[in-house]
């Protein structure tokens, strides 16, 4: 795989918007190229030279790796609507990482602030760290969130994450977010998303889903009473046709969508 | 013989979003001040008291030099504070509710010419509401829909008696209207709320939520509502055969509406809580009619959301910095923008963040440059580099506000503003002109 490296040079007092940091940006492109691809700080068009030492080279978009260094807490929109390639950042990475992103992969070795996948369309996003809330979310008053891909967060995720996700049985589009424990409202108005929690979740997990599969291995801190005890199973089979084993207590929900619903919620027995 | 009172009728109350358009103002044309008010509650009354040319009153620009406030001309306050715009990265203007709409418009002029940070008081009280209806519409009304239909009221985590102390005479709950000739007693109020407050004291039903468990009792209520049997005897500190109980009487209500506060936009699920409210609301009007109305704040919150939606498309927390709005509650609203210290000047309009926001935010405030638009001294004008003296809209210069139900209705004028004081409106206008040249525009 080509290899680009980025490292970042300066201190940022303000947000610096790089959302033309992709591997379809910068395939095919010589390092003076990449070096003049625009992004935003404060309110200023910078170039990514101004910010970025850059060396590498790459041919076509699926073979472009773009590897980031330097502390990029406060860079935003890194990997915003790439198709393919991959991006690996060895940081804690700012506000909206892989918006919008609908194939290749990206992997944050550190926390990943608010809004981490959002409108994910496909590929792969993957935290090794803690992120920030509405990992996986739909944007501010769009219907449908996540479509498709994965997300895998190793530590916690913040409140409303995956809200709004949009599943499709004809298109086998599943989206699927795995993380480690999860703060409150989780999964909120899910429609068709699969969740699936190693350890504790917050309060109103599953809201309003419409339909959908959240399985928690730990505990949850206090069930929706609008769900309703199905029964006990010893394995959950979820639509993307992964196995979890395990006792697990079935809850159907949210009854506030449907007297009859197809949401399910698994809970640790 | 010279007329000594002026009394002036029909005016405009400019305090909170019940907007009374019914005051009566007696002006002491000598002094140049309010000496009586009519009809008035006593917090719009106090505000015209409170407005009356004091130790309180700006009345001369102010800059601070050497850590003291010194009075010099307009030229000089205005071309300081368009130097500390200009030359800002990230400038945030934020405020708006407590003055009239073209006043928020010059507002938007502004911002947009800075590529600034926009925002006004709803990020911290009802911007959650205007979120849920994004997320999930809602069916609103007029007062005066509801002053001449509504049968059932529920007031949830709002307390009209105190912080809108006319609703209930005018709209909601004594007043006699078409079909509700008798008033109070044609009514059935209901108020669902962690205390018992003064409303809840005069409804005829009191629902004792408990403190931040509203999202769940709701979720319950609209469960119940689809015919589901729950597994829980008990939610929030609600019993089941209540919740029960309730959902019929809001089921075979004539019209109702449930009018909310800070009880849900401010307690924990914010913008959820009112989401789920909304939903349930809709899901009401399968079986009779029923609408939601927020109870606003601030008289002209309602304008504020109002102005910027008309101008950029987006209500609050709106972003010109790449020259065209962006809007992301959370990433580009006031408070955590101040919290992430992302900010480098401000320019407060009509509004007191130093009091309201939170400590650690305030404290971010005050470390850059801030120019504040205030007629009192307050804590936010105390640490402001730059103090432009205003008059204050709807008492001494006119403008328009929107009432909670988004009604406009024209403020009026009621005595001369003191000392050297400009209109909010005129101030900013001055700012936009200053702005433009050193822009080089």
């Amino acid at each position: 795989m080509d290899e680009i490296k980025l490292k970042i040079k300066k201190k940022l007092e303000f947000p610096l918007e790089a959302d033309n940091i992709t591997p379809d940006n910068f395939a095919g492109k010589t390092v003076a190229e990449i070096k003049k691809i625009p992004l935003y700080y404060a309110t200023k068009k910078v170039k990514i030279g101004d910010f970025f030492d850059v060396s590498g080279k790459s041919t076509e978009v699926a073979n472009t790796k773009i590897i980031i260094d330097g502390d990029l807490s406060n860079v935003k929109r890194i990997g915003e609507k790439m198709t393919g390639g991959e991006i690996e950042i060895n940081s804690a990475v700012g506000m909206h990482v892989g918006n919008y992103m609908s194939g290749g992969k990206i992997v944050v070795h550190g926390n990943a602030d608010d809004w981490a996948g959002a409108m994910l369309q496909g590929g792969e996003l993957e935290i090794n760290g803690d992120a920030g809330h509405y990992v996986g979310s739909a944007y501010r008053g769009f219907w449908q969130g996540m479509k498709n891909g994965i997300i895998k967060v190793k530590g916690k995720v913040g409140v409303e994450s995956m809200l709004w996700a949009k599943s499709s049985k004809p298109a086998n589009k599943w989206p699927t977010l795995y993380c480690g424990s999860a703060d409150s409202f989780l999964g909120i108005h899910n429609h068709g998303g699969t969740i699936v929690v190693e350890g504790n979740v917050d309060r109103c997990a599953g809201a309003d889903q419409a339909w959908g599969n959240i399985v928690i291995k730990g505990k949850i801190s206090r069930i929706l009473p609008s769900y309703k005890k199905v029964g006990e199973v010893k394995e959950v089979q979820l639509p993307n046709g992964e196995v979890i084993k395990g006792k697990f207590i079935e809850y159907s929900g949210d009854h506030t969508i449907k007297k009859e619903t197809n949401g399910r919620l698994y809970v640790a027995a | 013989m010279v007329e000594k009172v002026k009394t002036i009728e029909d005016v405009c109350c400019p305090f909170c979003g019940t907007l009374c358009d019914d005051l009566e103002v007696d002006v002491d044309l000598k002094t140049n001040q309010v000496v009586e008010v009519r009809n008035g509650c006593q917090i719009g009354t106090k505000k015209y008291f409170a407005a009356n040319p004091s130790d309180h009153r700006y009345t001369k620009p102010l800059i601070r030099k050497d850590g003291e406030h010194v009075e010099v001309s307009w030229d000089e306050a205005i071309d300081k504070a368009a130097d500390i715009l200009v030359k800002a990265q990230r400038p945030l203007l934020y405020g708006f509710s407590s003055t009239e709409c073209e006043a928020q418009s010059r507002g938007v002029e502004l911002a947009e010419m800075l590529n600034a940070l926009l925002d006004n008081t709803a990020s911290v009280c009802h911007g959650p509401s205007l979120l849920a209806i994004q997320d999930v519409g809602a069916s609103l009304a007029t007062l005066g829909e509801i002053k001449n239909r509504a049968d059932t009221i529920i007031f949830w985590g709002s307390n009209p008696v105190h912080a809108h102390p006319r609703h209930l005479s005018r709209y909601s709950d004594f007043i006699r209207g078409y079909f509700r000739t008798d008033g109070r007693n044609d009514r059935n109020i209901i108020v669902v709320d962690p205390r018992y407050t003064h409303t809840a004291q005069i409804a005829d039903k009191y629902i004792k939520v408990n403190p931040n468990e509203d999202y769940e009792l709701i979720q319950a209520i609209r469960a119940v509502l689809r015919g589901s049997d729950l597994d829980v005897k008990e939610v929030s500190g609600v019993s089941i055969e209540d919740i029960k109980e309730l959902v019929e009487t809001l089921k075979s209500c004539n019209f109702g509406v449930v009018f909310f506060g800070m009880g849900l936009t401010q307690s924990l699920g914010h913008h959820r809580n009112v989401d789920t409210a909304i939903r349930l609301v809709a899901e009401l009007n399968d079986y009779t009619k029923f609408l939601l109305i927020p109870m606003r704040g601030h008289y002209n919150v309602a304008g504020a959301n109002q102005v910027f939606l008309w101008n950029t498309g987006y209500a609050y927390s709106i972003d010109f910095s790449r020259g065209y709005p962006r809007y992301n509650p959370g990433e580009f609203s006031s408070v955590d923008l101040l919290m992430r210290d992302e900010v480098d000047a401000s320019l407060i309009v009509a509004s007191d963040p130093g009091s309201n926001f939170p400590a650690a935010s305030v404290k971010n405030l005050f470390k850059h440059p801030l120019i504040a638009i205030e007629p009192h001294k307050t804590p936010t004008s105390a640490f402001a580099d730059v103090v432009l003296p205003a008059a204050i809209a709807g008492i001494e210069c006119e403008g328009t506000a929107y009432r909670m139900d988004r009604v406009p209705l024209r403020l009026r004028k009621v005595r001369e503003a003191p000392g050297e004081t400009l209109s909010d409106n005129e101030i900013l206008e001055r700012l936009i002109e200053k702005v433009k040249e050193k822009l080089g525009e």
